[in-house]
């Protein structure tokens, strides 16, 4: 067993460093909360395995500690009333049940964390049992390697430095180990200049191959991402919650906005109408920080054929009556969508099982589904005046209440203050609350963000989605644009909200009973999100702030009767921008340390290029030489040196010379045997060359070596017979 | 091969011992390593070799008081050592010297006596001082103690315990004469036992100088490594179940010194080492019963472990 030295506080530190990697992505792949708690108890065991208590002292404060975060996290009272422990205990024998049955999905949190603890328990004697007694830390280190791999590879984990972290570390352990292992097996005892011997390289290899690693460039994947083909095995669009990349389509959960998605072209439902229409889902109210949440949920019921209780557009605007019918693809429970300024529900087929009643929410104004296979919405299409948008220009209670304007102006407490510096910037000048949507609208459109669904980033804990997006990213979908719409208005103190559900779609063909009406096709393709801003005496208007889609809301502009609101810069309706490629989602990532980095290996790649043939040639030509050198070496090396000790007067140098000479016998295929005195190795020699010179020779240097007393000129006596024997040993 | 160049006081000695001992040359030089480093020898082989020859023909040698103790179960550790015995003259006890109080003793068959005379004889050679009726006497010097043992009758004897072997500096066989020397030994026995003959090459007073010059023979830091590596390695030897002692470091070194020295050489080199530590080991470690009845030998043992440490070839580096 080892001491409590440095060292092997070393190993613990670096094993621990190992252990942690384990828990980091944890916190941001999963709900598990508080993980500093499980670190500190992993830290507390391996202290507690350093210095070597009994192992019952140990037992009791691990045990102590589990029992008093359980009770911290879990319990109210006082620890020491004991009367939840045995609640506890009865919960673990609930629980042992339960995972007999196999009934995973019920266990209860704190049970959950118990054996977590218990886990973390078991890896740190894992570790120990590692450390000291096998001495290798291998397999842990390249489980570990594989976990973080595996974790970036098809999750959002960012495993970047984890990796580094990890080679280091590991690496750092393996090599001591390996010191302690070498030294155990050949009875060794460890001098500083040994581990000084062993370190230095040790460490010198360690920061070498992390700098190559950093800097050299990385070749792109030779083979797909196996996400999207894991998942397309797996099929399942729509509720995927907010990890991992997406299958695009429609999700209810949106608190967390972010990540890559995935195409997915299946229908969702058709739609009979007379022209495209964005269809509306749901909208959200409550920005996160990370993304949108309801604010609470009021579900009521209306009659099939009654007015649906939405936001409706007010009577002051101009409004023309339309009806479409839909078909959802899959008829149990489909998300009922339906257009702006909608009126009515009717014809649902088959009728209601609730005798017609619907039930709808509210405060996000969904509606509930049921079974249908068809239904038919009467909806109306505003046609707005543009001098009655430009008037609202401020909070004014009369006109609306100032809860609802509260309501949907909130923003999270620890929200960036550039987001508002951007945004105030970019609707100076503007006086009304419409023009300056217009100008936030306008301002992806004009600046450089892109349109991607593939390279989107997933906001870390302290990072602000919307400031990402805006700031740093510059990269993303729908979601990204509409939300920072959102957020952006909100901090200029214009009421908005979040809307989800389906773009047009695409045109299929013309219905052959109705001619007027046109069949269109809604795949997950088209699941979207837009921004709806309240405009006083004038409802929610639609904005669409996406780069490449476009909402068409008619707007009465006065002397020139547009009929659209895409007379504005934008690109003509395409559903999905081809984004080019090429770019490597490093770029957004790397900071600017590596740049440099990358530029001298730029340089040296160009050079390397241009001169690659010169530098081949002259690199087998040196390689040549060498080995042809190293091949001859008994040709020339003795004469170097005999030019080399000639000249020496110091008569310590027979040390040396000896030495050399030895090397040179064992070359020419005398070798002396480990075991082997110098007096014996002379006698073989000099029988071999039959004379008496090496064994003269070896006395001189025995009294050198083992009496440290050299008779004066005893180098310049016996240079002779090192000559000799030297020139003996040219091949 | 050459033979090295001896201390001429001591190849006299040699000479002399040889006039009576046909062959055994390395037994006598070992016995003489044993006297100069003021050690003992532990003799094992059958009787009958020239045991008791070697002993007196190396004590008329250094014209040392010889005395010969033969253990038998019946001998008292007074036996050995001395009595007290009532003068009614002088009206006192009186103090009649046993043999131990010679310089050079033979110690014949020690492991047939019982365990206590055989500690009045160690304790002897391990204090060379003995106590009797509360009187401590100091023994005479130079002291030097051959022990035999009959390796073959084991029946009604006191194996010496393993604390005790260590006393011995040196342990070793005899073996027979080869062919050519025994007809040389009957040769000689036709004739009046030779021994009567022998003179004296030195008198003690030399014989203490040869002993104190011994202790000047240097011992380089290598050496010692190298002595430690040897000892070190009979305590982790597989077939070993208890190795070497720090006694038996020193005990080798010793044994070098004096080897060195009998050369001629002021310094140790590492052949000494590889010469000496199968009789200067082999009685300091214990065999697992395993390996003994494998057919190991403590011999083999050390032989195998100095086969495997590195001859030191260049100064350590500090």
């Amino acid at each position: 067993m080892r001491k409590r030295d440095f060292p092997t506080l070393l190993l613990y530190v670096l094993s621990f460093l190992l252990l942690w990697e384990w828990l980091r992505p944890i916190e941001q792949l999963t709900d598990t909360d508080n993980i500093e708690v499980f670190i500190l108890f992993l830290l507390v065991s391996l202290a507690l395995s350093y210095l070597k208590l009994k192992w019952i002292w140990k037992f009791i404060i691990k045990s102590c500690y589990i029992l008093i975060f359980l009770h911290h996290f879990y319990y109210e009272g006082s620890l020491f009333q004991f009367s939840w422990l045995s609640s506890f205990i009865a919960n673990v024998v609930n629980n042992v049940g339960l995972l007999a049955a196999r009934n995973w999905g019920d266990l209860s949190d704190e049970f959950r964390s118990f054996l977590f603890f218990i886990l973390l328990w078991l890896m740190v004697y894992l570790i120990q049992y590692w450390l000291l007694r096998q001495q290798q830390i291998f397999i842990f280190f390249f489980m570990t390697l594989i976990y973080i791999t595996v974790l970036d590879t098809f999750t959002n984990y960012e495993a970047k430095f984890s990796i580094v972290r990890t080679v280091v570390a590991g690496f750092t352990v393996m090599g001591m180990l390996a010191f302690y292992r070498i030294l155990q097996r050949e009875q060794v005892d460890s001098s500083p200049a040994f581990l000084k011997k062993w370190m230095v390289p040790l460490a010198g290899m360690i920061v070498f191959s992390v700098v190559v690693g950093i800097v050299s460039p990385k070749a792109a994947p030779i083979w797909p991402d196996p996400v999207p083909y894991l998942k397309a095995v797996k099929e399942g669009a729509g509720t995927t919650s907010g990890l991992g990349p997406h299958r695009i389509g429609y999700g209810t959960n949106d608190d967390r906005l972010g990540g890559p998605f995935i195409g997915d072209d299946s229908t969702v439902f058709l739609v009979e109408a007379t022209g495209k229409h964005y269809w509306k889902v749901e909208t959200k109210d409550i920005y996160t920080g990370k993304g949108w949440i309801p604010s609470g949920s009021t579900p009521i019921e209306f009659r099939e054929g009654d007015f649906v209780p939405v936001y409706s557009i007010p009577g002051t605007v101009e409004r023309l009556p339309e009806t479409a019918k839909i078909l959802p693809a899959e008829t149990k429970h489909p998300l009922i969508v339906y257009p702006a300024g909608v009126q009515k529900l009717r014809d649902i087929k088959p009728v209601s099982p609730y005798e017609g009643l619907i039930q709808i929410d509210t405060t996000v104004e969904r509606i509930k589904s049921f079974e249908t296979e068809a239904y038919t919405v009467d909806f109306s299409v505003p046609k707005y005046k543009i001098e009655d948008l430009r008037k609202a220009t401020g909070f004014n209670s009369r006109e609306m209440g100032l809860k609802f304007y509260q309501r949907y102006t909130l923003l999270p407490k620890n929200l960036p203050p550039r987001i508002k510096q951007l945004t105030e910037e970019i609707t100076k000048g503007k006086k009304n609350w419409f023009d300056k949507a217009q100008a936030v609208e306008d301002y992806f459109g004009r600046n450089d963000y892109t349109y991607d669904q593939k390279k989107v980033a997933l906001p870390g804990k302290d990072i602000d989605y919307v400031d990402q997006f805006l700031f740093e990213t510059k990269r993303g979908y729908c979601d990204n644009f509409s939300t920072s719409m959102a957020v952006m208005l909100r901090t200029i103190g214009i009421p908005t909200r979040w809307v989800k559900g389906f773009t047009g779609g695409e045109f299929m063909k013309y219905n052959l009973k109705d001619g007027t009406k046109r069949v269109y096709k809604v795949t997950n393709n088209n699941a979207h999100s837009w921004v709806e801003v309240f405009l006083p005496n004038q409802g929610w208007i639609p904005f669409e702030p996406t780069k490449g889609f476009t909402n068409e809301i008619r707007i009465d502009y006065g002397s020139n009767t547009s009929t659209s609101n895409t007379q504005r810069a934008e690109p003509a309706p395409v559903q999905k921008p081809k984004v080019p490629p090429k770019e490597d989602s490093k770029q957004t990532s790397a900071g600017e340390k590596g740049f440099d980095f990358k530029l001298v290996w730029l340089k040296w790649k160009f050079f390397f290029k241009a001169n690659w043939k010169w530098f081949a040639l002259s690199l087998t030509g040196l390689a040549a030489l060498i080995g042809i050198l190293y091949r001859i070496r008994g040709k020339w090396v003795p004469y170097l040196l005999l030019l080399h000790y000639r000249f020496k007067k110091n008569d310590e140098t027979i040390g040396k010379a000896y030495l050399i000479l030895l090397r040179q016998l064992e070359r020419y295929g005398l070798k002396r045997q480990k075991n082997q005195t110098l007096r014996n190795y002379a006698r073989y020699v000099d029988q071999f060359f039959s004379t008496r010179e090496m064994t003269r020779l070896t006395s001189y240097y025995e009294q050198y070596l083992y009496h440290k007393d050299l008779p004066e000129g005893g180098w310049q006596e016996t240079r002779e017979l090192w000559e000799n024997l030297i020139k003996r040993t040219i091949a | 091969m050459t033979r090295e160049k001896m201390n001429p006081t001591i190849e006299k000695i040699l000479a002399n011992i040889e006039k009576v001992m046909i062959g055994k040359r390395d037994v006598a030089e070992l016995s003489l390593v044993a006297l100069l480093a003021e050690g003992h020898v532990l003799l094992e082989d059958v009787p009958g070799v020239g045991k008791t020859m070697m002993v007196r023909a190396l004590a008329k040698s250094v014209n040392a008081n010889f005395r010969r103790i033969q253990f038998t179960p019946d001998l008292l550790p007074s036996d050995v050592t001395g009595v007290s015995i009532y003068n009614p003259k002088k009206m006192e006890f009186e103090f009649r010297p046993g043999p131990l109080m010679g310089n050079i003793i033979l110690a014949d068959e020690i492991n047939r006596t019982s365990p206590k005379t055989q500690s009045a004889l160690l304790e002897g050679m391990e204090e060379a001082s003995v106590t009797i009726d509360g009187v401590t006497h100091k023994l005479h010097k130079p002291f030097f103690v051959m022990a035999t043992q009959n390796p073959i009758e084991y029946e009604g004897t006191y194996p010496l315990p393993e604390a005790q072997l260590d006393r011995f500096l040196l342990k070793m066989k005899m073996g027979y004469p080869d062919l050519q020397e025994e007809v040389e030994v009957l040769n000689r026995a036709q004739k009046i036992p030779p021994i009567e003959d022998l003179h004296p090459v030195i008198d003690l007073d030399e014989l203490r100088v040869l002993q104190q010059e011994m202790k000047d023979v240097y011992v380089d830091d290598t050496i010692k490594r190298y002595i430690v590596e040897i000892v070190n390695r009979t305590r982790g030897h597989g077939s070993v179940y208890l190795g070497a002692s720090p006694r038996g470091s020193i005990a080798l070194m010793k044994a070098a010194q004096a080897y060195a020295y009998m050369y001629d050489r002021d310094y140790i080199v590492p052949d000494d080492i590889q010469y000496l530590a199968p009789f200067v080991l082999s009685h300091r470690i214990i065999l697992k019963s395993e390996a003994k009845f494998e057919g190991t030998s403590a011999e083999k043992v050390i032989n195998q472990i100095v086969a495997r440490v590195p001859v030191p070839v260049q100064r350590l580096v500090k």
